[in-house]
């Protein structure tokens, strides 16, 4: 093929958002012919390098260069499609009823003025051909829906580099021809059950054996050492590390992804009442992806749940304030089970969640952090039919005063507040309500390192109390500053209980990537 | 749930206490609590009286009289009491299509049962209001149950009215509605002006109180912005639209009622004149007092600022074209104002944020 030197080199590439740094001058080079992995914690810049490259973001500093040919940015809204990169990301870009030829057809419109009349018998010759080529086995007037996890993911793949082909046939040469493609995957695997991922990873190592290179985002160690050549680790914004997955193994890389070994972090000491019933359990309890789950959250201890993206400690949280149907099993209150748990029959035993989705779910953009705030006490605080908003707009004052609200104006719109304040507001929102059970999911997602540690000390006070929190979160510092156990879930079922001083990141890391850590961990 | 509001109740009453300790605190909360001047909240006001007082100039002979105010004032009350309604599942973000032909089927119903029928006029008006309310207790059972887009299933249910409509009517006009019913809305007057114009005003100020100052009012709030985080505050979506889409019926069969007393008469068609302009001063009126949420008084003073143009400009000879254009631009210019103040003010709000 091309020379040694690399398809895609990405050199001291910097971006920061409003003055805080995502990428600290990252290096990444992907060669023709392998798959390489892309590895590291949230937050350490892979989804922050795949959207510069792919045009979502305008990078600070640094250079890209593709086969060879240095390519200066901006890179403007296609990015860099037009230079041989494709993009799959992790939900698809593949919409529901659709056919499979029609979601294809899309790309070879290109800039084609909208009254080009499409030929669908070539499109559908082409498309075959694609199908066939790479040898996926599915119908191109299939409608998406009806296709299951893997062929969409196989069939997103494909359309990626049919896109390519045909971008390469039109002004760019060099593309065209076969192999020589640049193909970015960010965590395609998520969703997909674990014994289909192989049928995925057949394709790329065809798509890898026509000289084309794939840069695989992923977050599962196992998968990496199965399918990558080779794999960069990113830390805090830079590379640690790049290395050959030959003779790798999963604790190298975790090495690689922490960095040096953390400390252990001395916790404030809980009184868990386990002698009295458990104020929130969960027998055998199924959803869309937890897998008979047995939970109980006892006064005075903070459980942490967590586990690989699409493990189901996601939706815990969810499933047991009763936001969405479990399908499975029984929920009980304090020992009393109930029958078909809603927000507002959790709310009245004393069971509260604050969502992960704050700006969507948490509260209203557009009303007032009073009007936020009050909202579980509207009726409780009602004079007569009249909602006493005196009263109300004292008890958020009150509740911004003590929480550090900034502005502690209960009349600001709360869609105006920082991501921390907001979290501070709809915390305090609850607490105000003396709930027994605080169900919180990654509860300091977008939120500064300073509202941060609040939001900690907080939890911390009211768990002191008599509170039991329940603490989804990927975040394993999170995990560790505040758990007293934690569960990791892998495939529904927990695969792991770490307790206590067991709870550094590296136990957690590990129990999250292996299935195994269940011995290491206890 | 009980004793934690007990509980409640105390630590409110000792935060009071110690608010009264301290009444610098309080008075340093009170002066930032302080809602921002929004100068915009009152421009229709502002163009409504420069309006009023430019037809009191050029026509003083017609547009200033008693006789002038009285009849714009009553000439409305139709609309204003429909758009009242339409502002209860607008609240909860939804819309209610059928409102028109809700009304028009009261109109007739009343009219088939007094007239042709020969029934007493008030069990007359008992069934088209139980009629109207059917509409909207089956427009919110096909959302709420199914999950449908209420524009689209209100649009369809709307037609389907309407068909009922002419089937009852025999697509005629149907006069000589017992005169009781124009005595009961229209004719007495009160303070020199139809007594009717007083029932919308009272509709208008119980909306008020159900949208300031009751929890229903403020969940409907809710609703209308995030389904999402209503259902996580233990908000019973499902139901609370579904009582607005029947709230939305009930006011339009009693505006249907209102305008058979009005006319005396039932027809098959005048009811759908009055859609749009319901929804133009629902909108228009959201452009007023509170700014980009839909509330009764800011309609009020919509329907009566559309008027004021409206009878301004045919008492200086303009046609029957007028009214067309009136409505339709204000329900236009209305969306794209509350659009252009809303992305304003969050300019000079982030401004602010950024200097702090």
């Amino acid at each position: 093929m091309t020379a040694p030197a690399p398809l895609l080199a990405v050199a001291g590439l910097t971006k920061a958002f409003n003055g805080v740094p995502a990428l600290r001058g990252v290096d990444l080079d992907v060669r023709a012919g392998e798959v390489h992995g892309l590895l590291g914690a949230n937050g350490s810049g892979k989804s922050t390098l795949i959207k510069v490259l792919a045009g979502f973001h305008d990078a600070d500093g640094g250079t890209v260069t593709v086969a060879g040919t240095s390519v200066r940015g901006p890179f403007g809204a296609r990015g860099l499609r037009d230079h041989g990169l494709g993009f799959v990301h992790q939900d698809l870009g593949l919409a529901g009823a659709g056919t499979v030829l029609e979601h294809m057809a899309l790309d070879s419109g290109g800039d084609a003025p909208g009254w080009r009349r499409v030929n669908w018998k070539a499109e559908r010759r082409r498309v075959t051909d694609l199908l066939d080529r790479f040898e996926v086995d599915v119908d191109p007037a299939a409608p998406i829906d009806t296709l299951t996890p893997v062929q969409r993911a196989m069939v997103a793949v494909v359309r990626a580099v049919g896109s390519q082909e045909l971008a390469g046939a039109g002004s760019h040469g060099r593309a065209g021809r076969a192999g020589g493609q640049i193909l970015i995957l960010d965590e395609p695997t998520v969703f997909l059950p674990r014994h289909e991922v192989g049928l995925l990873f057949a394709l790329l190592r065809r798509l890898r054996d026509r000289g084309d290179a794939v840069l695989l985002v992923s977050h599962d160690l196992d998968e990496i050492l199965e399918v990558t050549d080779r794999v960069t680790v990113f830390r805090n914004g830079r590379t640690a590390g790049t290395r050959s997955t030959t003779g790798a193994t999963r604790d190298d890389l975790v090495q690689l992804i922490l960095g040096a070994r953390d400390e252990h972090v001395a916790k404030g000491d809980a009184t868990v009442r386990t002698d009295r019933p458990a104020l929130l359990s969960a027998r055998g309890l199924r959803g869309t992806r937890v897998r008979d789950l047995d939970l109980d959250l006892f006064a005075g201890e903070v459980v942490g749940v967590t586990g690989l993206a699409g493990s189901g400690f996601e939706e815990l949280p969810d499933l047991l304030f009763g936001a969405r149907p479990a399908s499975g099993g029984r929920i009980e209150h304090g020992g009393r089970e109930v029958a078909r748990p809603t927000p507002a029959r959790s709310m009245d035993a004393g069971v509260v969640l604050i969502p992960a989705d704050r700006k969507g779910q948490g509260g209203a953009l557009g009303l007032s952090v009073l009007e936020n705030v009050s909202l579980p006490f509207l009726t409780g605080r009602a004079r007569g039919f009249a909602v006493d908003w005196k009263g109300l707009e004292r008890q958020a004052q009150d509740t911004c005063d003590r929480l550090g609200v900034v502005p502690a104006n209960p009349q600001a719109l709360f869609g105006h507040l920082s991501g921390g304040n907001q979290q501070k507001a709809l915390l305090g929102k609850w607490m105000d309500t003396n709930p027994q059970v605080m169900l919180l999911a990654e509860p300091t997602q977008g939120v500064d390192i300073g509202a941060r540690r609040e939001i900690f000390t907080l939890i911390r006070s009211a768990v002191a109390q008599g509170m039991a929190v329940l603490c989804a979160t990927s975040d394993y510092e999170q995990l560790v500053e505040m758990a007293d156990r934690v569960l990791v879930l892998d495939g529904g079922r927990v695969s792991a209980e770490i307790t206590g001083s067991d709870i550094t990141k590296d136990v957690l890391a590990s129990a999250v990537y292996a299935e195994d850590a269940a011995e290491e961990a206890s | 749930m009980s004793a934690t509001q007990e509980q409640k109740a105390q630590d409110r009453k000792a935060r009071e206490k110690d608010e009264a300790r301290t009444p610098a605190s309080t008075a340093s909360a009170r002066r930032r609590r302080k809602a921002p001047a929004e100068p915009e909240r009152f421009a229709l006001l502002g163009v409504w009286a420069v309006l009023i007082v430019a037809f009191s100039l050029i026509v003083p002979q017609t547009f200033p009289t008693a006789a002038n105010v009285s009849n714009m004032l009553s000439s409305q009350v139709v609309l204003l009491i429909l758009a009242i309604g339409l502002l209860y599942p607008l609240r909860a973000g939804d819309y209610d299509l059928s409102v028109a032909s809700t009304l028009n089927l009261a109109t007739v119903v009343v009219a088939v049962l007094n007239v042709q029928q020969g029934w007493g006029i008030w069990p007359s008006v008992l069934v088209a209001l139980v009629a109207s309310l059917l509409v909207g207790v089956l427009n919110g059972l096909i959302v709420t149950v199914f999950d449908i887009n209420p524009f689209i299933v209100t649009l369809g249910m709307g037609t389907v009215v309407q068909g009922l409509i002419y089937l009852l009517s025999d697509s005629s006009t149907i006069s000589g509605i017992d005169r009781v019913l124009s005595d009961a809305v229209l004719t007495q007057p009160f303070l020199g002006i139809p007594i009717g114009f007083f029932y919308a005003l009272a509709l208008v100020v119980v909306a008020w109180y159900v949208f300031d100052h009751t929890a229903f009012g403020q969940r409907l709030l809710f609703v209308g912005q995030s389904h999402d985080v209503a259902r996580l505050n233990g908000v019973n979506v499902p139901r609370l639209r579904w009582r607005s889409l029947i709230i939305s019926a009930g006011f339009a069969g009693l505006a249907g009622v209102v305008y058979a007393g009005t006319t005396a008469s039932a027809d098959p068609v005048s009811g759908a004149s009055f859609l749009l302009p319901a929804f133009a001063a629902c909108f228009l009126g959201s452009t007023v007092l509170r700014i980009g949420r839909f509330n009764p008084w800011g309609t009020l003073i919509a329907v009566y600022f559309l008027v004021t143009g409206i009878t301004g400009l045919q008492l200086l000879g303009a046609q029957q074209y007028v009214q067309q254009l009136f409505y339709g631009g204000a329900l236009v210019i209305a969306v794209v104002l509350s659009k252009l103040v809303r992305s304003r003010g969050e300019r000079k709000r982030r401004a602010q944020a950024a200097a702090v």
